[in-house]
Protein backbone atom coordinates (compact mmCIF):
# COMPACT_ATOMS: atom_id res chain seq x y z
CA UNK A 1 0.00 0.00 0.00
CA UNK A 2 1.58 3.43 -1.20
CA UNK A 3 1.58 6.56 0.94
CA UNK A 4 -0.80 8.16 -1.31
CA UNK A 5 -3.49 5.69 -1.54
CA UNK A 6 -3.47 6.16 2.56
CA UNK A 7 -3.58 9.37 2.26
CA UNK A 8 -6.55 9.00 -0.29
CA UNK A 9 -8.47 6.64 1.93
CA UNK A 10 -7.96 9.06 4.51
CA UNK A 11 -9.10 12.11 3.23
CA UNK A 12 -12.30 9.99 1.58
CA UNK A 13 -13.09 8.13 4.95
CA UNK A 14 -16.45 8.93 6.19
CA UNK A 15 -14.84 11.39 9.06
CA UNK A 16 -12.72 13.31 6.63
CA UNK A 17 -15.66 13.77 4.41
CA UNK A 18 -18.18 15.25 7.72
CA UNK A 19 -15.08 17.26 8.38
CA UNK A 20 -14.86 19.07 5.42
CA UNK A 21 -18.78 19.03 4.74
CA UNK A 22 -20.11 19.89 8.06
CA UNK A 23 -20.53 23.43 9.18
CA UNK A 24 -18.30 24.80 11.50
CA UNK A 25 -16.86 21.52 11.99
CA UNK A 26 -13.48 22.38 10.93
CA UNK A 27 -13.33 25.59 12.45
CA UNK A 28 -14.18 24.90 15.78
CA UNK A 29 -11.73 21.81 15.58
CA UNK A 30 -9.34 24.20 14.39
CA UNK A 31 -9.51 26.66 16.69
CA UNK A 32 -9.54 24.52 19.72
CA UNK A 33 -6.37 22.81 18.42
CA UNK A 34 -5.03 26.31 18.11
CA UNK A 35 -5.93 26.43 22.08
CA UNK A 36 -4.14 23.18 23.14
CA UNK A 37 -1.39 24.01 21.00
CA UNK A 38 -0.57 27.46 23.12
CA UNK A 39 -1.87 25.46 26.39
CA UNK A 40 1.12 22.77 25.57
CA UNK A 41 3.35 25.79 25.11
CA UNK A 42 2.46 27.99 28.13
CA UNK A 43 2.98 25.25 30.40
CA UNK A 44 6.06 23.93 29.11
CA UNK A 45 7.30 27.27 29.29
CA UNK A 46 7.07 27.12 33.12
CA UNK A 47 9.04 23.79 33.71
CA UNK A 48 11.45 25.29 31.01
CA UNK A 49 12.14 28.73 32.46
CA UNK A 50 12.77 26.55 35.84
CA UNK A 51 15.36 24.53 33.86
CA UNK A 52 16.90 27.68 32.53
CA UNK A 53 17.16 29.10 36.15
CA UNK A 54 15.20 31.89 35.19
CA UNK A 55 11.97 31.16 37.36
CA UNK A 56 11.40 29.38 40.47
CA UNK A 57 15.01 28.25 41.43
CA UNK A 58 13.86 27.66 45.21
CA UNK A 59 11.33 25.17 43.73
CA UNK A 60 11.89 21.68 43.54
CA UNK A 61 11.89 20.64 39.47
CA UNK A 62 10.22 17.84 40.68
CA UNK A 63 7.40 19.80 42.00
CA UNK A 64 6.93 21.74 39.62
CA UNK A 65 6.75 19.29 36.56
CA UNK A 66 4.30 17.23 38.92
CA UNK A 67 1.73 20.50 39.26
CA UNK A 68 2.35 21.86 35.23
CA UNK A 69 2.96 19.02 33.21
CA UNK A 70 -0.69 17.27 33.59
CA UNK A 71 -2.22 20.04 32.09
CA UNK A 72 0.50 19.60 29.01
CA UNK A 73 -0.32 16.23 28.39
CA UNK A 74 -4.16 17.15 28.56
CA UNK A 75 -3.78 19.88 25.99
CA UNK A 76 -1.52 17.80 24.01
CA UNK A 77 -3.74 14.73 23.67
CA UNK A 78 -6.40 17.19 22.65
CA UNK A 79 -3.64 18.53 19.58
CA UNK A 80 -2.97 15.25 18.79
CA UNK A 81 -6.84 14.47 18.45
CA UNK A 82 -8.27 17.67 16.62
CA UNK A 83 -4.57 17.98 14.71
CA UNK A 84 -6.03 14.30 13.49
CA UNK A 85 -9.45 15.40 12.68
CA UNK A 86 -7.84 18.38 10.63
CA UNK A 87 -5.36 16.15 9.07
CA UNK A 88 -8.55 13.68 7.77
CA UNK A 89 -9.85 16.97 5.13
CA UNK A 90 -7.26 17.34 3.25
CA UNK A 91 -4.24 14.37 3.92
CA UNK A 92 -2.70 14.73 0.77
CA UNK A 93 -2.54 18.89 0.75
CA UNK A 94 -1.13 18.68 4.24
CA UNK A 95 1.56 15.79 3.77
CA UNK A 96 2.96 17.60 0.77
CA UNK A 97 3.02 21.05 2.71
CA UNK A 98 6.60 21.84 3.70
CA UNK A 99 5.19 23.63 6.86
CA UNK A 100 3.10 20.66 8.24
CA UNK A 101 6.32 18.37 7.74
CA UNK A 102 8.55 20.88 9.32
CA UNK A 103 6.50 20.88 12.10
CA UNK A 104 6.05 17.20 12.46
CA UNK A 105 9.90 17.08 12.34
CA UNK A 106 9.86 19.80 15.23
CA UNK A 107 7.17 18.16 17.07
CA UNK A 108 9.18 14.71 17.26
CA UNK A 109 12.38 16.35 18.43
CA UNK A 110 10.66 17.86 21.11
CA UNK A 111 9.61 14.91 22.44
CA UNK A 112 12.80 13.47 21.68
CA UNK A 113 14.44 16.10 24.01
CA UNK A 114 11.44 15.46 26.86
CA UNK A 115 12.33 11.64 26.52
CA UNK A 116 16.03 12.00 26.96
CA UNK A 117 15.76 14.74 29.45
CA UNK A 118 13.43 12.21 31.70
CA UNK A 119 15.73 9.26 31.20
CA UNK A 120 18.91 10.27 31.28
CA UNK A 121 19.19 14.12 32.33
CA UNK A 122 17.06 14.35 35.11
CA UNK A 123 18.05 11.83 36.79
CA UNK A 124 21.95 13.30 37.69
CA UNK A 125 21.02 16.66 38.49
CA UNK A 126 19.35 18.57 42.00
CA UNK A 127 15.89 19.16 42.00
CA UNK A 128 16.50 22.81 43.58
CA UNK A 129 18.92 25.12 43.42
CA UNK A 130 21.05 26.37 40.05
CA UNK A 131 20.19 24.13 37.27
CA UNK A 132 23.24 22.33 35.59
CA UNK A 133 24.29 23.72 31.77
CA UNK A 134 22.76 19.80 31.02
CA UNK A 135 19.58 21.08 32.00
CA UNK A 136 20.12 24.62 31.09
CA UNK A 137 20.30 22.85 27.54
CA UNK A 138 17.72 20.79 27.35
CA UNK A 139 15.17 23.68 29.05
CA UNK A 140 16.51 26.48 25.50
CA UNK A 141 15.60 23.25 23.42
CA UNK A 142 12.29 22.67 24.67
CA UNK A 143 11.51 26.41 24.72
CA UNK A 144 12.85 26.80 21.13
CA UNK A 145 11.31 23.94 19.88
CA UNK A 146 8.06 23.69 21.14
CA UNK A 147 7.72 27.72 19.98
CA UNK A 148 8.36 26.14 16.69
CA UNK A 149 5.64 23.83 16.70
CA UNK A 150 3.77 26.66 17.31
CA UNK A 151 4.95 29.18 14.67
CA UNK A 152 5.27 26.19 12.28
CA UNK A 153 1.44 25.15 12.83
CA UNK A 154 0.46 29.09 12.22
CA UNK A 155 2.15 28.32 9.02
CA UNK A 156 0.19 26.00 7.81
CA UNK A 157 -2.34 28.42 7.89
CA UNK A 158 -0.94 31.16 6.19
CA UNK A 159 0.18 28.53 3.14
CA UNK A 160 -3.50 27.45 3.18
CA UNK A 161 -4.74 30.59 3.05
CA UNK A 162 -7.11 30.65 5.49
CA UNK A 163 -8.03 33.83 6.88
CA UNK A 164 -6.87 36.85 4.58
CA UNK A 165 -6.83 37.51 1.01
CA UNK A 166 -3.88 36.34 -0.66
CA UNK A 167 -2.41 38.68 -3.01
CA UNK A 168 -2.53 36.70 -6.59
CA UNK A 169 1.30 37.40 -7.33
CA UNK A 170 2.46 36.51 -4.01
CA UNK A 171 4.39 33.41 -3.11
CA UNK A 172 2.94 31.61 -0.38
CA UNK A 173 5.91 28.18 -0.31
CA UNK A 174 8.68 28.10 2.39
CA UNK A 175 10.69 28.64 -0.41
CA UNK A 176 9.15 31.66 -1.38
CA UNK A 177 9.31 33.45 1.89
CA UNK A 178 12.53 33.12 1.87
CA UNK A 179 13.63 35.01 -1.37
CA UNK B 1 -19.15 50.56 12.29
CA UNK B 2 -18.60 48.88 8.72
CA UNK B 3 -18.52 52.54 7.17
CA UNK B 4 -15.75 53.53 9.79
CA UNK B 5 -13.79 49.89 9.43
CA UNK B 6 -13.61 50.85 5.44
CA UNK B 7 -12.38 54.65 5.88
CA UNK B 8 -9.68 53.13 8.66
CA UNK B 9 -8.44 50.35 6.05
CA UNK B 10 -7.71 53.14 3.04
CA UNK B 11 -5.55 55.67 5.69
CA UNK B 12 -1.88 55.28 5.11
CA UNK B 13 -1.07 53.07 8.14
CA UNK B 14 -3.60 50.51 7.28
CA UNK B 15 -2.62 50.40 3.48
CA UNK B 16 0.99 50.07 5.04
CA UNK B 17 0.60 46.94 6.84
CA UNK B 18 -1.92 45.37 4.41
CA UNK B 19 0.66 46.38 1.82
CA UNK B 20 4.05 44.21 3.51
CA UNK B 21 2.56 40.76 3.17
CA UNK B 22 5.16 39.85 6.08
CA UNK B 23 4.40 41.70 8.69
CA UNK B 24 0.93 40.30 8.77
CA UNK B 25 2.23 37.07 9.44
CA UNK B 26 4.93 38.30 11.48
CA UNK B 27 2.12 40.07 13.49
CA UNK B 28 -0.68 36.90 13.75
CA UNK B 29 2.42 34.34 14.97
CA UNK B 30 3.72 36.68 17.87
CA UNK B 31 -0.04 37.22 18.86
CA UNK B 32 -0.80 33.66 18.94
CA UNK B 33 2.88 32.64 20.92
CA UNK B 34 1.69 35.96 23.22
CA UNK B 35 -1.71 34.88 23.80
CA UNK B 36 -0.73 31.10 24.84
CA UNK B 37 1.67 32.76 27.55
CA UNK B 38 -0.93 35.16 28.66
CA UNK B 39 -3.94 32.41 28.65
CA UNK B 40 -1.59 30.27 30.90
CA UNK B 41 -0.32 32.82 33.36
CA UNK B 42 -3.98 34.06 33.67
CA UNK B 43 -5.38 30.31 34.15
CA UNK B 44 -2.66 29.58 36.61
CA UNK B 45 -3.67 32.68 39.00
CA UNK B 46 -7.21 31.55 38.88
CA UNK B 47 -5.91 27.88 39.75
CA UNK B 48 -4.46 29.32 42.56
CA UNK B 49 -7.06 31.46 44.03
CA UNK B 50 -8.69 28.64 44.50
CA UNK B 51 -6.29 26.54 45.52
CA UNK B 52 -5.54 23.92 42.96
CA UNK B 53 -2.59 24.92 41.98
CA UNK B 54 0.50 26.05 44.31
CA UNK B 55 -1.48 25.73 47.72
CA UNK B 56 1.31 25.76 49.42
CA UNK B 57 2.52 29.02 48.64
CA UNK B 58 1.41 32.00 49.68
CA UNK B 59 -1.01 34.06 46.65
CA UNK B 60 1.44 36.96 46.35
CA UNK B 61 4.65 34.83 45.95
CA UNK B 62 2.49 33.16 43.14
CA UNK B 63 1.08 36.31 41.71
CA UNK B 64 4.74 37.64 41.56
CA UNK B 65 5.96 34.82 39.42
CA UNK B 66 2.63 35.18 36.88
CA UNK B 67 1.73 38.28 37.09
CA UNK B 68 4.67 40.35 35.01
CA UNK B 69 4.47 36.94 32.49
CA UNK B 70 0.39 38.17 32.05
CA UNK B 71 1.79 42.03 31.99
CA UNK B 72 3.89 41.53 29.61
CA UNK B 73 2.64 38.95 27.10
CA UNK B 74 -0.64 41.37 27.22
CA UNK B 75 1.27 44.25 26.86
CA UNK B 76 2.50 42.36 22.77
CA UNK B 77 -1.01 41.22 22.53
CA UNK B 78 -2.58 44.88 22.87
CA UNK B 79 0.21 45.45 20.23
CA UNK B 80 0.28 43.45 17.48
CA UNK B 81 -3.52 43.15 18.18
CA UNK B 82 -4.31 46.88 17.40
CA UNK B 83 -1.62 46.55 14.38
CA UNK B 84 -3.83 43.52 13.12
CA UNK B 85 -7.06 45.63 13.54
CA UNK B 86 -5.37 48.35 11.25
CA UNK B 87 -4.18 46.35 8.84
CA UNK B 88 -7.53 44.86 8.20
CA UNK B 89 -10.51 46.43 10.16
CA UNK B 90 -13.34 45.46 8.48
CA UNK B 91 -12.10 41.70 8.41
CA UNK B 92 -11.96 42.47 12.53
CA UNK B 93 -14.64 45.36 13.01
CA UNK B 94 -17.46 43.29 11.47
CA UNK B 95 -16.44 39.39 13.03
CA UNK B 96 -18.68 38.74 16.70
CA UNK B 97 -15.77 36.57 17.34
CA UNK B 98 -13.41 40.02 17.90
CA UNK B 99 -16.05 42.00 19.58
CA UNK B 100 -16.58 39.00 22.10
CA UNK B 101 -13.00 38.21 22.84
CA UNK B 102 -12.01 42.36 23.70
CA UNK B 103 -14.92 42.03 26.40
CA UNK B 104 -13.96 38.58 27.47
CA UNK B 105 -10.38 40.11 27.70
CA UNK B 106 -11.48 43.66 29.63
CA UNK B 107 -13.69 41.28 31.99
CA UNK B 108 -10.25 39.03 32.50
CA UNK B 109 -7.64 41.48 33.34
CA UNK B 110 -10.38 43.00 35.58
CA UNK B 111 -11.41 40.04 37.29
CA UNK B 112 -7.62 38.87 37.68
CA UNK B 113 -6.86 42.04 39.42
CA UNK B 114 -9.82 41.85 41.52
CA UNK B 115 -8.94 38.22 42.84
CA UNK B 116 -5.30 38.94 43.55
CA UNK B 117 -6.29 42.69 45.39
CA UNK B 118 -8.38 40.16 47.56
CA UNK B 119 -6.48 37.08 48.01
CA UNK B 120 -2.85 39.82 48.57
CA UNK B 121 -4.53 40.98 51.75
CA UNK B 122 -2.55 41.15 55.02
CA UNK B 123 -3.61 39.03 57.00
CA UNK B 124 -5.06 36.57 54.31
CA UNK B 125 -8.33 36.05 53.42
CA UNK B 126 -10.25 33.23 51.63
CA UNK B 127 -12.44 33.61 49.03
CA UNK B 128 -16.30 33.65 49.09
CA UNK B 129 -17.96 30.48 47.09
CA UNK B 130 -19.11 33.06 44.21
CA UNK B 131 -15.69 34.72 44.16
CA UNK B 132 -14.30 31.32 43.59
CA UNK B 133 -17.27 30.55 40.59
CA UNK B 134 -15.60 33.89 39.22
CA UNK B 135 -12.49 32.21 39.38
CA UNK B 136 -13.49 29.29 37.79
CA UNK B 137 -15.21 31.56 35.36
CA UNK B 138 -12.00 33.05 34.30
CA UNK B 139 -10.24 30.01 33.22
CA UNK B 140 -12.94 29.64 30.80
CA UNK B 141 -12.60 33.19 29.66
CA UNK B 142 -8.69 33.00 29.07
CA UNK B 143 -9.53 29.97 27.21
CA UNK B 144 -12.32 31.44 25.26
CA UNK B 145 -10.12 34.65 24.34
CA UNK B 146 -7.54 32.57 22.67
CA UNK B 147 -10.41 30.43 20.27
CA UNK B 148 -12.40 33.70 19.56
CA UNK B 149 -9.04 35.18 18.10
CA UNK B 150 -8.82 32.10 15.94
CA UNK B 151 -12.31 32.48 15.22
CA UNK B 152 -12.46 35.35 13.97
CA UNK B 153 -11.40 34.39 10.43
CA UNK B 154 -14.25 32.49 10.46
CA UNK B 155 -17.29 34.36 11.74
CA UNK B 156 -20.23 33.72 9.38
CA UNK B 157 -19.83 29.89 9.84
CA UNK B 158 -19.30 29.89 13.53
CA UNK B 159 -22.09 32.31 14.56
CA UNK B 160 -24.37 32.08 12.00
CA UNK B 161 -27.29 35.22 12.22
CA UNK B 162 -25.34 36.45 15.17
CA UNK B 163 -22.38 37.29 12.89
CA UNK B 164 -21.78 41.37 12.10
CA UNK B 165 -21.13 40.14 8.96
CA UNK B 166 -24.42 39.34 8.10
Amino acid sequence: MSVESVLESIQTSALGVWMRDTLPAMQVVEATHVLAAVVVLGTVLIVDLRLLGLADSSRGLTRISRETLPLTWIAFAIAVVTGSLMFTTSAEVYFANPAFRLKAIALLAAGLNMVLFQLVTARGIADTGAPPRSARIAGLLSVLLWTAVVLLGRWIGFTKGYDFTIPPDVDLTIAGALM
Amino acid sequence: MRPFAEWLSGTYPSVAIQTTFWFIRLLQATHLVTAGIACVSGIMLALRALEWHRADQPFPAVWQRYAPWLGLSLGVMVVTGVAQTLGDPVREFTATSYWVKLALVLISIAGTLALARTLRASPPVGLRPSAKLFAAALIVFWLAIVMLGRMIGYDLAIWGDLSLRT
